[in-house]
C-alpha cells in the first residue's frame, strides 16, 4: 500500500531532525543537528538546491509555507531563533529572523493560508509567538502568548480554517476564527483561539503523564468535527475529538514501546503516522465503527527500510 | 594543590577494609583505583581531603590485575581480571559502570596490559597458555589468540613499536608480534627461575628488563636475544622492576609473600648498578603495586604511587637530585641552585661588573637561540619586545612576549600569540597557561625567564599537539565541534527527534530516521530514551569533554570509516496513495462537463478502469436519481424526495469512507441536478410570477444544458477582472461566482424548502467536501479539473479584492459586471480595434478605459506603445506603474 518512491541522502554532517515535502511535493526540506538547512528537488533528480546555513545550533524543525506566499521555509533551531527563507530566482536566503525567545524554538507551523501569512513557534521559554506579515509595510507583527506552557513548549499547531455556521451568507466577510493547540513540558494539550487581537486559552486537555511532544490538528477533510492527536513521552497517543472545540473527549490510540515523538495526519483522510525514539513508524486509520487499527505493514515491512 | 609534603612522601590514603591486591593510575594522574575482592575504590588525588569511593563488588574472585587505558581518548576505561574474566569498567560522571566484560581464558588469568598507542586493544595472558588480545569495538570474542604452550605470567606490549608484546613464561620470555600470531617471533631464555615481572625500555624499542626469583634483573636487547646486556643483582627475589620515566632509572620490590621485614622500595640507576640510588622507606609492608604518575606541566618533580600490603597509599616526590643520580638532568632547571646553570652564573657575574646593563639586554644578548623547533624572529630592545615562531608538525605558533619596565622582578612577560599561527584555540590557551605559570614562578624569585620558557614553550607544543591529534584520530568526524550544548535550561528543552514521518503534499510519507546499527549509549544501562535534552550532557559529559551530539548518543564506537559518513542522513519519500481513496487517476478522468447522465456514465467507466466497482455502481445509482432523460419535463420524479435522500446518504458514505473525491464528485453532480429541478421550478415561477424573489434569475434557464452553457460564457470572459500582479501565485480568482450565486441551486432551492435549516448543515459541509477535494487537485496540478469543482460552490471561496473592471453600457448607462446590460441586454464593450463588440475574451487599459479583443491587443502592442485609440496613453508602462506605486 506504501510504496518506497526514492531515497534522498542528505549529506548531513549528524542526525536528521525534521523533513518535510512542499505543497505540491516537488521540494524536500531537511534540517539537521550539523546547523544548516537543505532543499532538494525531488522531482528531478534529486538535486541539492540550497544549503541554507545561519543557525549557530541544531535545527529542530521546518515548515513550508502555501505557495501563494511565494517559496516560504521556516526552521527553528537551539540557538533560540527562528529564520524565515526566501527563495527567489533559484536562490536562497533569509527572509526575516526573529530571535526573541530565550530558549531554544522546537516547533513552527505556517497558519493555514486563508488567514494569511502566519507563522506560530513554541519555544522552551514557554511562551508561543505568533508572528505575522503585514503587507501593507511589508513587516512581521509578533505577538507572543507568555507562559503558554509552564516549562516549555514542544509543539504548535493550526487549526484549519473552518468557517463557523452558518457558513454562507453572502455579504459578510466569512468569519474565520485563528485556532491553535500546543503542547508543553506540562503534559497539557492546550487549545488557543484568538480574541480581537489577543489569544486567549480555550481549555487545557489534562490526560499526559508525561511531557507532550507532538500534537496535530487533523485537516477539516470535510467532516465537521475537530480531531487532534498528541503524542508523548509517556508513550502514548491521545487521539481528540470535539464537535464545537471546546469539550474535548480522549481516546488512547495505542501504548507503544517507547516515547513518541510524532504525530502527522494526512491530507485526504483520517490516516496518523506515529513515530518515536525506537525508530519504527506506524500508520493509524479509523475503521467505519470508529476504533483505531494499525495498518502495520509500513512498520513491519517497508517502513523498516527508512532504519538501513 | 596545595598538599602537604611530609618530607619525600604523603599518606593519599589509608584504607584498612580494601584489602585490595591490584591498583592503577590513570593517564591523567588524577585518579588511582585500588582493587580488590570486595570493593574497588576511586581515589582522586588532586582533592586534597581523603576522599574515596567506594564501589562494592559481587565477585568471590580477588582481582589478579588491574589497569587504566593509557591513553587520553579513552582515559575513563579501565580492566580489572578477576578469574577467567576481564572486566572493563568505564569511570565517569563519578560512577564507575562495567562496559565489557570479556571472557575466553578458560584458566585464571595472570597479567593484562593494555596497548600504549591503541586506545581499544588489550592483552591478556592465562595459566590457560593462551595469550588473548582484544578489541574493545568487538568483545565478544578475542581478535588475536597466541598460543605459547606454557602458562603466562606476565604480557607487557612494546611502548615503542605498536606490534611487539612480550611474555614470560617461567623463565622465558617470548616476543610476539601481533601481525603474525602463530608463533613468538623471538625466544629469550632469560633466567633459570621463574620470571615475575617485565618491563619494556622506555626509550628504546628493542630493550627491556626482566626480574626474576633467582634475586636478578636483566636487561635484554632483542637484536642480541641470547645473552643479557648486564645484569643486576639484589639480595632478594624481585617482584617488579620497572624503568623510570626519566633518566635510566629503575624501581624494583621485593616479592610479597617472602621476607616479611624487607620491604624495600629501591631506585636504581641502571648504569651503576652496585648499589641502589635510593631506598624509600616509609610502608610498613611490602609493596604490592607502584606506578608513575603522569607529570604535571611546570612541577619539577615525579610521583610515584606506591600500594602497600599495610592498606596504605603513598605518594613519592622524586626530587630533582634523585633524577640527576639517575642520569637525567631536568630540562627546566628552576629548582635546581644557579651553579648547575653556567649562564646565570655569568649574568651574576655581569650584573656585577656592569650594574647600568639592563637586565633585558642582557637576556638577550645571552640567549641560546639553538632551540629544536623554535625560530627567535625577532628581539627589539627599545620596545621590550622578542617575537618567536615555533614550529610543530604542520603547526605554528607566532609567539609575541612582551616585557615589561620592572621585568624581571617579580613582573612576568606578557604571552601573546599572535593571530597568523596555525594552531587550534583550545592548544594556544593551555600553552599561554603553562607559560604564564613558569613565567611567574622565576620572576617571583627575580630570575630571568626567556630562554627557560623559550624551551618550556617547545616541549607543551610537541606534547599538546601529540594529545590532540590522537585524540582527533579517534575523534568522530561525523561530529560538528560547533555544536556546544550545555546551556542552563537544557533540562526543559525536549530530547531531539532523530527518527519521524510526516505526512506532506497530497500522498506523500517523508520518513528519516537513524541508520539501522545505530545503538543507544543509554542501552546496555537500561534507560528509556530520555526526555530533556541535559540527558546527553549528563551521558556524555565525562566521555569526550567539549563536543556533545547528539548522534554521539547513538554512536557509541567511533567509527573511522568514512564512506559511511554519507549514508547517515537519509530521508525516505514513500507514496502513501494506496492508503487512500482519492485517486489521482480519476481525479484526471472525471468530468463534470455535460448532462447528469454522460457525466455520470463517463465517470462510472473511469471508475471501472481503475478497478473501483463500488464508484461504478454509486456512479449507476447516480445516473438514476439525476438523469433528465429519465424524467419528463414537469414529472414530480424528479423531485421525489427519495431522490434526495439517496444521493444524500451516498455522499454522506464516502465521506465517511474518506473518499473525499467521491463525496465532492457527487455533490457536485447532485448540485447539478438541483440546478436543473430549478431551472423547471424557476419556469413555473416565472409562469405564475408568484416568486419575485427569484427575480434577478436569467429567465432563459429551460434546461440544464443551457444552464451550464450560460455558466460557461460568463467564466470564459474574464475581462473585466484584472488580478493584480501579486496574486498570480494565486491564480484563482473566481469573478463569476458572483452571478452564480443568483442563479445557485442549492440555496435557492432550499430556501424554498420549509426544512431548510436541518440542510444548511447539509450543504455547508458538502462545500466543505468541494474545497477539500478543489485544494487536493490543486497540490496535484490538475488546475483545470479544480476549476471545474469550484464552479460548484455556493459561496465564493476567496472574496475578490483586486481592481475590477465594470464596463458601463452606453445605452442605458448602467455599469455591469458581465459582457452584456442587465438591462438592454445589449454588448457593452466595442473593441477599440476591429470596432465590433466584445463578447469573449477582453483587456482594458485602467489607465485610459480602452480595450477590446484580447487577440487584437495582443497583436497591437506588439509593435505599438501607444493606444490604438490615439488617446496618446502608453497603455503598457501607465498600466505596469500603477500597480507598482
Amino acid at each position: 500500500m506504501v510504496t518506497l518512491l526514492q531515497t534522498i541522502d542528505t549529506g548531513h554532517e549528524d542526525m536528521i531532525h525534521d523533513a518535510e515535502v512542499d505543497y505540491y511535493g516537488l521540494r524536500l526540506a531537511t534540517c539537521s543537528s550539523d546547523n544548516s538547512v537543505k532543499v532538494y528537488d525531488i522531482k528531478n533528480g534529486n538535486t541539492l538546491l540550497d544549503d541554507l546555513k545561519g543557525h549557530f545550533g541544531p535545527v529542530w524543525q521546518i515548515a513550508w509555507s502555501h505557495p501563494k506566499f511565494g517559496n516560504l521555509l521556516a526552521s527553528c533551531s537551539y540557538d533560540k531563533k527562528v529564520i524565515i527563507w526566501k527563495e527567489s530566482n533559484g536562490k536562497w536566503g533569509k527572509y526575516y529572523e526573529y530571535a526573541n525567545h530565550d530558549s531554544s524554538v522546537n516547533s513552527v507551523q505556517f497558519a493555514p493560508d486563508e488567514f494569511g501569512l502566519i507563522l506560530s513557534c513554541g519555544s522552551s521559554d514557554g511562551s508561543i509567538s505568533i508572528l505575522t506579515y503585514i503587507r501593507e509595510n511589508n513587516s512581521w507583527d509578533a505577538k507572543k502568548i507568555q507562559n503558554a506552557h509552564a516549562i516549555g513548549c514542544n509543539a504548535v499547531c493550526w487549526a484549519p480554517a473552518i468557517y463557523p455556521e452558518p457558513a454562507f451568507d453572502n455579504n459578510s466577510e466569512p468569519n474565520l476564527k485563528k485556532m491553535l493547540v500546543s503542547g508543553g513540558c506540562d503534559n497539557l494539550v492546550k487549545i488557543w483561539k484568538e480574541e480581537q487581537d489577543r489569544w486567549i486559552e480555550v481549555c487545557k486537555l489534562e490526560v499526559h503523564s508525561d511531557w507532550v511532544r507532538d500534537v496535530a490538528w487533523a485537516p477539516s477533510a470535510g467532516l465537521h468535527r475537530h480531531i487532534i492527536a498528541s503524542c508523548s513521552q509517556d508513550r502514548r497517543v491521545i487521539i481528540w475529538t470535539s464537535d464545537d472545540a471546546i469539550t474535548w473527549n480522549s481516546t488512547v490510540l495505542h501504548t507503544f514501546d517507547d516515547v513518541i515523538w510524532n504525530v502527522s495526519w494526512s491530507l485526504n483522510g483520517n490516516i496518523l503516522a506515529v513515530s518515536g525514539g525506537d525508530n519504527k513508524i506506524s500508520l493509524w486509520k479509523q475503521s467505519l465503527e470508529g476504533n483505531w487499527q494499525c495498518i502495520s505493514d509500513v512498520a513491519k515491512g517497508q517502513g523498516q527500510i527508512n532504519n538501513q | 594543590m596545595a598538599i602537604n609534603w611530609n618530607s619525600e612522601y604523603y599518606v593519599a590514603l589509608e584504607g584498612k577494609d580494601l584489602q585490595a591486591n591490584a591498583m592503577a593510575v590513570d593517564i591523567t594522574g588524577t585518579y588511582v583505583m585500588l582493587a580488590g575482592r570486595r570493593y574497588i575504590a576511586i581515589r582522586n588525588l588532586d582533592e586534597e581531603c581523603e576522599i574515596v569511593q567506594k564501589f562494592p563488588r559481587q565477585s568471590k574472585y580477588d582481582v589478579g590485575a588491574a589497569e587504566w587505558n593509557p591513553t587520553m581518548h579513552h582515559r575513563e576505561l579501565c580492566v580489572i581480571s578477576s578469574n577467567q574474566r576481564l572486566e572493563v569498567l568505564t569511570w565517569r560522571m563519578e560512577e564507575l559502570t562495567q562496559t565489557h566484560s570479556l571472557k575466553a581464558h578458560t584458566r585464571v588469568i595472570t597479567d593484562l596490559n593494555w596497548h600504549q598507542m591503541d586506545p581499544n586493544l588489550l592483552a591478556s595472558c592465562s595459566v590457560d597458555t593462551f595469550i588473548y588480545i582484544w578489541d574493545l569495538r568487538d568483545s565478544r570474542r578475542p581478535s588475536l589468540s597466541l598460543s605459547a604452550i606454557a602458562e603466562a605470567s606476565q604480557v607487557r606490549w612494546n611502548r615503542i613499536s605498536s606490534n611487539l608484546l612480550a611474555t614470560a613464561h617461567d623463565g622465558d620470555i617470548k616476543i610476539w608480534d601481533q601481525r603474525k600470531g602463530t608463533a613468538p617471533v623471538q625466544y629469550v631464555a632469560a633466567h633459570l627461575a621463574k620470571i615475575h615481572g617485565l618491563d619494556w625500555s622506555r626509550t628504546s624499542e628493542t630493550q627491556f628488563a626482566t626480574c626474576s626469583q633467582d634475586n636478578t634483573v636483566k636487561f635484554f636487547d632483542t637484536t642480541n636475544p641470547r645473552k643479557a646486556e648486564y645484569i643486576l643483582t639484589t639480595n632478594a627475589p624481585v617482584w617488579r622492576a620497572r624503568y623510570t620515566p626519566f633518566g635510566n632509572g629503575l624501581i624494583t620490590v621485593v616479592v610479597p609473600q617472602l621476607r616479611r621485614g624487607e620491604n624495600s622500595l629501591l631506585l636504581w640507576n641502571t648504569a651503576n648498578r652496585a648499589t641502589p640510588m635510593h631506598t624509600f622507606t616509609g610502608h610498613k609492608d611490602v609493596v604490592l603495586e607502584f606506578e608513575w604518575r603522569h607529570k604535571r606541566p611546570g612541577d619539577s618533580c615525579f610521583q610515584l604511587i606506591t600500594w602497600s600490603k599495610d592498606q596504605t597509599l603513598l605518594v613519592w616526590k622524586i626530587e630533582p637530585f634523585l633524577q640527576k643520580l639517575c642520569g637525567y638532568e631536568p630540562e627546566d632547571p628552576q629548582e635546581v641552585t644557579s651553579y648547575h646553570n653556567p649562564k646565570e652564573t655569568v649574568e651574576k657575574v655581569m650584573k656585577k661588573a656592569v650594574p647600568k646593563v639592563e637586565p633585558l639586554q642582557q637576556e638577550f644578548s645571552l640567549l641560546n637561540v639553538h632551540i629544536p623547533n623554535l625560530e627567535v624572529k625577532s628581539m627589539n630592545l627599545p620596545d621590550r619586545l622578542c617575537s618567536v615562531q615555533a614550529t610543530v608538525n604542520k603547526f605554528i605558533v607566532n609567539l609575541q612576549i612582551n616585557f615589561p619596565a620592572t621585568y624581571p622582578h617579580g613582573v612576568p612577560p606578557d604571552f601573546v600569540v599572535q593571530e597568523d599561527s596555525k594552531v587550534d584555540e583550545h592548544i594556544a590557551n593551555q600553552l599561554l597557561q603553562t607559560l604564564n605559570h613558569l613565567a611567574q614562578q622565576r620572576v617571583s624569585k627575580n630570575r630571568t625567564c626567556l630562554e627557560s620558557c623559550l624551551r618550556q614553550m617547545v616541549t607543551t607544543l610537541e606534547q599538546l599537539i601529540t594529545d590532540s591529534e590522537t585524540d582527533r584520530m579517534f575523534e568522530n568526524t561525523l561530529v560538528n565541534p560547533s555544536n556546544s550544548f550545555g546551556g542552563y535550561n537544557d533540562a526543559y528543552i525536549p530530547f531531539p527527534r532523530t527518527s519521524g514521518a510526516k505526512f506532506c503534499s497530497v500522498d506523500t510519507l517523508v520518513c528519516y530516521g537513524r541508520m539501522g546499527h545505530s545503538h543507544r549509549l543509554s542501552a546496555k544501562l537500561d534507560i528509556g530514551t530520555p526526555r530533556a535534552l541535559s540527558a546527553l550532557e549528563n551521558l556524555l559529559a565525562k566521555r569526550s569533554s567539549h563536543k556533545l551530539s547528539i548522534s554521539t548518543y547513538y554512536y557509541q564506537k567511533p567509527r573511522r570509516t568514512k564512506a559511511s559518513k554519507s549514508s547517515k542522513a537519509l530521508v525516505h519519500i514513500y507514496d502513501s496513495s494506496g492508503l487512500f481513496l482519492v485517486h489521482k487517476q480519476l481525479a484526471e478522468e472525471y468530468i463534470l462537463d455535460g448532462d447528469v447522465g454522460t457525466v455520470c456514465k463517463h465517470n462510472a467507466g473511469a471508475a471501472a478502469l481503475v478497478g473501483r466497482w463500488d464508484l461504478v455502481q454509486a456512479w449507476a445509482l447516480a445516473e438514476l436519481v439525476g438523469s433528465p432523460q429519465q424524467v419528463n419535463e414537469g414529472d414530480i420524479w424528479s423531485q421525489h424526495p427519495f431522490n434526495a435522500r439517496l444521493m444524500e446518504s451516498l455522499i454522506s458514505h464516502y465521506a465517511k469512507l474518506n473518499d473525499l473525491q467521491m463525496a465532492a464528485m457527487l455533490c457536485c453532480v447532485f448540485g447539478k441536478e438541483q440546478k436543473y429541478l430549478m431551472g423547471i421550478q424557476q419556469k413555473n415561477a416565472k409562469l405564475s410570477k408568484s416568486q419575485p424573489h427569484f427575480r434577478l434569475v436569467p429567465s432563459t434557464f429551460t434546461s440544464s444544458k443551457i444552464t451550464k452553457h450560460m455558466l460557461h460564457k460568463s467564466c470564459a470572459s474574464p475581462y473585466h477582472t484584472i488580478p493584480p500582479a501579486d496574486i498570480i501565485a494565486e491564480g484563482w480568482v473566481f469573478p463569476y461566482l458572483e452571478s452564480m450565486k443568483t442563479s445557485s441551486s442549492l440555496d435557492c432551492l432550499w430556501s424554498d424548502d420549509p426544512t431548510r435549516t436541518v440542510k444548511s448543515t447539509t450543504s455547508t459541509i458538502y462545500e466543505y467536501y468541494k474545497l477539500a477535494y478543489a485544494e487536493t487537485l490543486y497540490r496535484w496540478g490538475l488546475l483545470y479539473n479544480r476549476a471545474e469543482v469550484l464552479k460548484y460552490l455556493s459561496t465564493s471561496q476567496e472574496t475578490h479584492k483586486g481592481v475590477e473592471f465594470l464596463s458601463e453600457c452606453k445605452h442605458c448607462m448602467k455599469s455591469t459586471r458581465a459582457s452584456n446590460c442587465s438591462s438592454c441586454r445589449r454588448l457593452t464593450l466595442n473593441c477599440t480595434i476591429c470596432h465590433i463588440s466584445v463578447r469573449g475574451s477582453a483587456n482594458c487599459c485602467i489607465v485610459c478605459g480602452h480595450g477590446g479583443h484580447t487577440t487584437h491587443l495582443l497583436q497591437w502592442f506588439k509593435d505599438n506603445e501607444v493606444c490604438p485609440s490615439g488617446c496618446g496613453c502608453k497603455c503598457l508602462i501607465e498600466t505596469a506603474n500603477m500597480f507598482s506605486s
